[in-house]
């Protein structure tokens, strides 16, 4: 029992070493780009100025702006914008498949995946968006202490090798954000972008590679497993695989960008040898330009 | 041996196991290789596909080809296979076999296929178990006869001497033959000798003869002549032929001192000529550097010729005291000196310093008064070993203190203060003439002519030692030329100067001549073969029998006249030989060679070099095996997708070996850069940290005040240790003086004088203006007066009131710095500037002063704190301030004299000054 207990303990306190790292890798991308309110491009309650209007019956002397006014002979009300804040909800892939990386000098795929997912969600909430996970563990709330729940539970690592995305809790008209490198079978992927679609959910799948998934730089006789160990494929001329490997893997990108396209989301690929802040980028703006 | 063709094996039955090479193909091609493991995520994707092929899991047909080739190439490389094998001789005796070398310089051009030849002999010799014994008839041993294979591991000893088997050497090969009979096999050079038919009849009467002898053409050099100034080389060969075009070259060292090809010039043989003859122009100074002229590509003594004395200038260094006002040529100090050697001497330039190293035969000083004693040192020992140092008067001797009281050991005389001036405006008296060269003055015989006039020298000390050292005097009895000798060196004296200031001498023809007499400039005349009895020459350098110079030194010395007259030889060997003065080359080509080929009597039988060699091919067989074997493993490795692993391998292998040629900057260079990337001024560390520091901040604050006001730009300043740190980056340094501060080092004076001859300015500031004054010395001056003496400094005056120094930048007569006192001393004007009407300054020097003088303190003026606010207190308030900005001023002006010179001295400027000056 105390074993346990020690153990427990070791392994928190490693793993709660490791996510300050991941949450102050995450802070550092999500300072490079600079936001605001997610304005509404009408007026309404918000903090930035909208426009003038002249003053109309109604309108309250304490809305006149005396600035403006003291100009001209007419009465202006300054209008600020309608700002409202939005959920997102995250799906990090938690699979072994994710744990991998061709070369040392590569971060894995599931480091990257989260730090990506991580770094938005901080982008998010400080924009004053609302930021939790699909499931029913973390739902969206604003605030700093949400970026230290959503690292705690991202840092969260699942033991299947390929994991379904999780679809079940997600709030109507929010949007979402699933990484992951979609690998596994395309079928709940399907299903849970049919569910979210059906909630008018729209959102964002970004799949991260690793460069040797996208070249498959191999040759003669290998047997391939996965990183969970439970399949295995051998071959006598890896080389000769190479062609067919690659149409497979971008018939499965046609397929989700046309799902995508169906249900009205967006699809990015994204490889672990090119730069976190890249995908950041995209992502934010794939989040941040459909509103209005 | 079996013989297939050209082709023969050793071991020929090694070769049936060729016959198990198609079992190893069925055995090899059923191993497939084994699986590599690897994570890869997107198995998923690769679920159900299929390998096209099935049969490729066996080894590809190339891969085992290629290992069978391997197998086949140790199989038939350890059966022993021979090229072009020796045929079996049919008789061949078994009498000893004698091989007879003429190994002179002749065969030299094709040893090496000479010894392959013998190699081949020697390997035939071995398999009929001949007993054989090699003879050099150029440079006899005893003979004695041994086993073939022994005398082979000593093939690369053999060389070929620079010289002719001569009667001499013929005797002492007589005298090594072993008894009993014998087969003789004759390595010949082809050039006919007298000696040649007694040696054949002798060893024809021990046994058969054999003559081999190369096709080659056998080139020679005869040695190189002067005349008319052009050089005559004379090429030789052995047979008339068809045109041919050989390339001569001349090598030497270049000025860097790198051995370098200095000319190399073609020179065609006529269709059946026997000789040919190039003459070449070059300019003497090259020619003076040519150290062996060759053949290009033949490797023999005989196709080289060293030069001697006859082709060889003296090499004269010119120094004058500070270097010549700009624009000036005609009053440049060595102008004369250099139009009257550059024809005949190699002139060196470069400080004392430098030119003591190339050990001139000469060394000129014009008008330097004083050495640093680690560079009188110097020239000491180099006058020890038989230098002449020549010295000529002028201004700043005659203001020294050198040779005054005691006599200088670089001076031949003592000296009277001041000299004395005859003939001018102010003096009594007419120029004097020369009086006639006495007997035994080097110059007796000189024509002396009246329009040789002298106005003004520095007088010698009446001496009871005077009267021998005169070699030159004027018509009233003052010494003109003296001289004495210092070791096997000599010092000369001349008491005017070397440009026609002082005395016409240097404008007249007898200058030249009495250079040439005091062997500054002397072009060597070639002495008779009498001459050279009983002298004694010691070898310098020799040639060895390929034309390559080796090191003569320990050879014992050879007596002029066998020098000049005994053919070469073991005693004499071809080289160069260091006489008294001079040195004499002896070469393997004489003026009027006589090469004539040999002509063998018909029944001898002469080969050539025209059969192909046996070359044994085992080694070449089993290297390809390995190589195919490598082959074999970067194969496999690339066909079971491993090769990438290997490949980063050996790239890192690649990067490893690469040497690592990034230059490490050391800290001396980043000082250097620092420096020299921008404007710096330094000041000299006093050892007082106090006043270092002080004069850090001033330094500091000066260049501060100049990046405000004016477009000098000074980076950081530094600190200079006189004893480690180089000088040449400053264009100033501030030298505060404490009084406990040390006295540089030789080293250290040697570096601050040729910083001050250079153009480098030092301010000294004793910073005791409010104490001392009117002669009273303060410990500071008398420190000063100690560090000072030593420096080469120009005479002194204090700053007059139209000096450069007053304009420069701001219009000043005060130059203040913390006191306002003393007066400020710079290098004194000429004594002829003189005040012309209508122009408001003197034309007074052009250069910059090398020093400036003063105990005003201006470090404490100037020193500004890391904020830019003055470190110490001025007096008086107001006035105080002023007196500040003024010494600011004066540091500007200083700042600007250095950098840009006599710049307003310019007369452009005067009529702006004029208006401003309200004149």
């Amino acid at each position: 029992m105390t074993q346990t207990v020690a153990l427990l303990r070791s392994r928190a306190q490693e793993e709660a070493g490791r996510f300050p790292a991941l949450l102050a890798r995450a802070e550092q991308l999500a300072g490079n780009i600079l936001l605001g309110e997610h304005g509404r491009r009408r007026s309404g309650m918000g903090d930035d100025f909208w426009q003038y209007r002249p003053m109309r019956p109604g309108d309250s002397l304490r809305w006149v702006d005396w600035r403006r006014s003291a100009k001209g002979d007419d009465q202006f009300v300054r209008e600020r914008e309608w700002q409202v804040a939005q959920s997102v909800q995250l799906w990090v892939d938690p699979g072994a498949s994710l744990r991998f990386n061709s070369t040392k000098d590569l971060p894995t795929k599931a480091d990257r995946a989260r730090l990506i997912a991580l770094a938005t969600a901080v982008l998010l909430i400080r924009g004053g968006e609302r930021v939790g996970l699909t499931g029913w563990d973390l739902p969206p709330r604003r605030g700093e202490t949400q970026v230290l729940r959503l690292a705690e539970m991202l840092s969260q690592e699942g033991d299947a090798d390929y994991s379904e995305p999780e679809a079940r809790g997600i709030i109507p008209n929010a949007r979402a954000l699933f990484v992951s490198d979609f690998l596994s079978d395309l079928a709940p992927i399907e299903a849970a972008l049919t569910k979210a679609a059906d909630r008018n959910v729209r959102g964002v799948l970004l799949q991260v590679l690793d460069p040797s998934e996208e070249s498959f730089p191999f040759q003669g006789r290998t047997i391939f497993e996965s990183v969970g160990k439970s399949l295995a494929h051998e071959t006598l001329k890896a080389g000769e695989l190479r062609d067919r490997y690659l149409q497979r893997l971008s018939e499965r990108k046609d397929r989700l960008e046309a799902l995508c396209r169906l249900t009205g989301w967006q699809f990015h690929c994204h490889h672990t040898d090119q730069s976190a802040q890249s995908a950041l980028l995209w992502l934010y703006r794939a989040l941040d330009g459909g509103h209005g | 041996m079996t013989l297939f063709g050209v082709l023969g094996f050793t071991t020929p039955w090694l070769l049936l196991s060729l016959i198990a090479l198609p079992i190893l193909w069925v055995i090899l091609r059923a191993v497939p290789p084994a699986p590599v493991r690897r994570m890869f995520p997107g198995v998923v994707l690769l679920l159900g596909l299929k390998d096209d092929d099935q049969v490729t899991d066996r080894t590809p047909w190339w891969l085992l080809l290629l290992r069978l080739l391997a197998m086949a190439a140790v199989i038939i490389g350890l059966s022993g296979p021979i090229l072009n094998p020796e045929p079996e001789q049919e008789a061949a005796g078994d009498a000893p076999l004698l091989v007879v070398m003429d190994a002179s310089w002749a065969s030299a051009y094709d040893w090496r296929a000479r010894i392959e030849a013998l190699d081949g002999l020697l390997a035939k010799a071995g398999r009929d178990a001949r007993p054989v014994g090699i003879l050099r008839l150029s440079n006899p041993e005893l003979v004695q006869f041994s086993s073939a294979d022994v005398l082979r591991s000593r093939l690369t000893g053999l060389q070929p001497e620079p010289w002719e088997p001569g009667s001499a050497t013929a005797s002492a090969a007589i005298a090594a033959l072993p008894d009993g009979d014998f087969d003789t096999y004759w390595f010949s050079d082809s050039l006919a000798r007298e000696e040649r038919d007694g040696l054949l009849r002798l060893f024809e009467t021990r046994g058969t003869v054999q003559v081999f002898e190369s096709p080659r053409a056998v080139l020679a050099l005869g040695p190189a002549t002067l005349s008319e100034g052009q050089l005559h080389l004379t090429l030789h060969r052995l047979r008339p032929g068809p045109e041919v075009e050989v390339s001569l070259a001349g090598h030497g060292k270049d000025p860097a001192g790198n051995p370098a090809v200095l000319f190399q010039s073609p020179v065609t043989f006529v269709q059946d000529a026997l000789s040919a003859e190039t003459k070449l122009a070059l300019p003497a100074e090259l020619r003076a550097r040519i150290s062996r002229f060759e053949i290009t590509g033949s490797r023999s003594a005989g196709a080289v010729t060293l030069p001697d004395d006859s082709l060889r200038r003296r090499e004269v260094a010119l120094i004058a005291g500070r270097e010549g006002r700009e624009g000036l040529q005609l009053l440049d100090p060595l102008h004369y000196l250099f139009k009257a050697l550059a024809p005949t001497a190699d002139l060196l330039n470069g400080s004392l310093d430098e030119v003591l190293l190339a050990n001139p035969d000469a060394i000129v000083l014009a008008d330097v008064a004083t050495l640093s004693p680690g560079e009188e040192e110097k020239v000491l020992e180099w006058l020890d070993k038989g230098g002449l140092l020549l010295r000529f008067a002028g201004p700043r001797l005659a203001a020294s203190d050198v040779s005054r009281t005691s006599e200088d050991p670089l001076m031949p005389v003592r000296l009277r203060a001041g000299g004395r001036t005859v003939g001018g405006a102010m003096s009594w008296g007419e120029p004097k003439t020369l009086a006639p060269f006495a007997e035994d003055s080097p110059f007796a015989g000189l024509a002396i002519t009246d329009e040789i006039t002298v106005n003004s020298q520095v007088m010698a000390q009446p001496d009871p030692a005077l009267a021998e050292r005169v070699i030159a005097q004027l018509s009233d009895g003052t010494p003109l030329v003296t001289r004495k000798t210092v070791g096997q060196g000599q010092i000369v004296l001349v008491h005017v100067t070397a440009n026609a200031e002082w005395s016409t001498l240097p404008l007249s023809g007898l200058f030249v001549q009495m250079l040439e007499r005091l062997a500054v400039s002397s072009s060597t005349a070639v002495e008779d073969s009498a001459a050279l009895e009983g002298t004694i020459w010691q070898p310098v350098s020799v040639l060895d029998g390929f034309g390559i110079l080796r090191d003569g030194e320990t050879l014992p010395g050879v007596d002029g006249m066998a020098l000049s007259s005994d053919p070469l030889g073991l005693e004499l060997r071809p080289g160069l030989y260091q006489g008294e003065e001079r040195s004499l080359a002896r070469n393997v080509i004489s003026a009027e060679p006589d090469l004539q080929p040999v002509v063998w009597p018909d029944h001898i039988s002469v080969e050539g070099l025209s059969r192909p060699q046996e070359r044994p091919l085992g080694g070449w067989l089993l290297g390809a095996a390995i190589a195919l074997l490598l082959a074999d493993v970067l194969a496999s490795l690339a066909l079971s997708g491993r090769l990438i692993g290997a490949r980063a391998v050996a790239s890192l292998i690649f990067l490893a070996a690469l040497p690592f040629d990034v230059q490490a900057q050391t800290p001396d260079e980043q000082i250097a850069i620092d420096a020299t990337s921008e404007v710096v001024f330094a000041h000299v560390l006093t050892g007082d940290a106090k006043l270092d520091e002080l004069a850090g901040a001033a330094m500091r604050g000066l260049s501060d005040i100049l990046y405000y006001r004016t477009s000098v730009e000074p980076a950081k300043p530094m600190a200079v240790d006189l004893e480690q740190d180089e000088l040449a980056f400053f264009p100033f340094l501030y030298w505060p003086i404490s009084p406990d501060q040390p006295i540089p080092s030789d080293a250290a004076y040697i570096k601050l004088n040729s910083y001050l001859r250079s153009g480098g300015m030092i301010l000294f500031d004793t910073r005791d203006a409010d104490i001392s004054g009117f002669g009273s010395a303060t410990p500071e001056g008398r420190k000063l007066q100690q560090i000072a003496a030593r420096l080469d400094i120009p005479p002194l005056e204090p700053i007059p009131e139209d000096h450069v120094l007053t304009r420069t930048f701001y219009l000043l007569q005060d130059f203040p710095g913390r006191f306002a006192g003393r007066e400020v001393w710079v290098e004194a004007a000429p004594p002829d500037a003189e005040l012309v009407e209508g122009m408001p300054f003197r034309n007074l020097n052009d250069n910059v002063t090398p020093v400036v003088i003063g105990g005003n303190d201006w470090a404490s003026a100037w020193a500004v704190d890391a904020n830019g606010a003055p470190l110490t207190r001025m007096a008086r308030s107001f006035t105080g301030e002023r007196q500040r900005e003024i010494a600011y001023r004066f540091g500007v002006n200083l700042v600007m004299h250095v950098l840009t010179g006599n710049y307003k001295s310019d007369q452009v400027h005067v009529p702006a000054l004029l208006d401003r000056l309200g004149q």
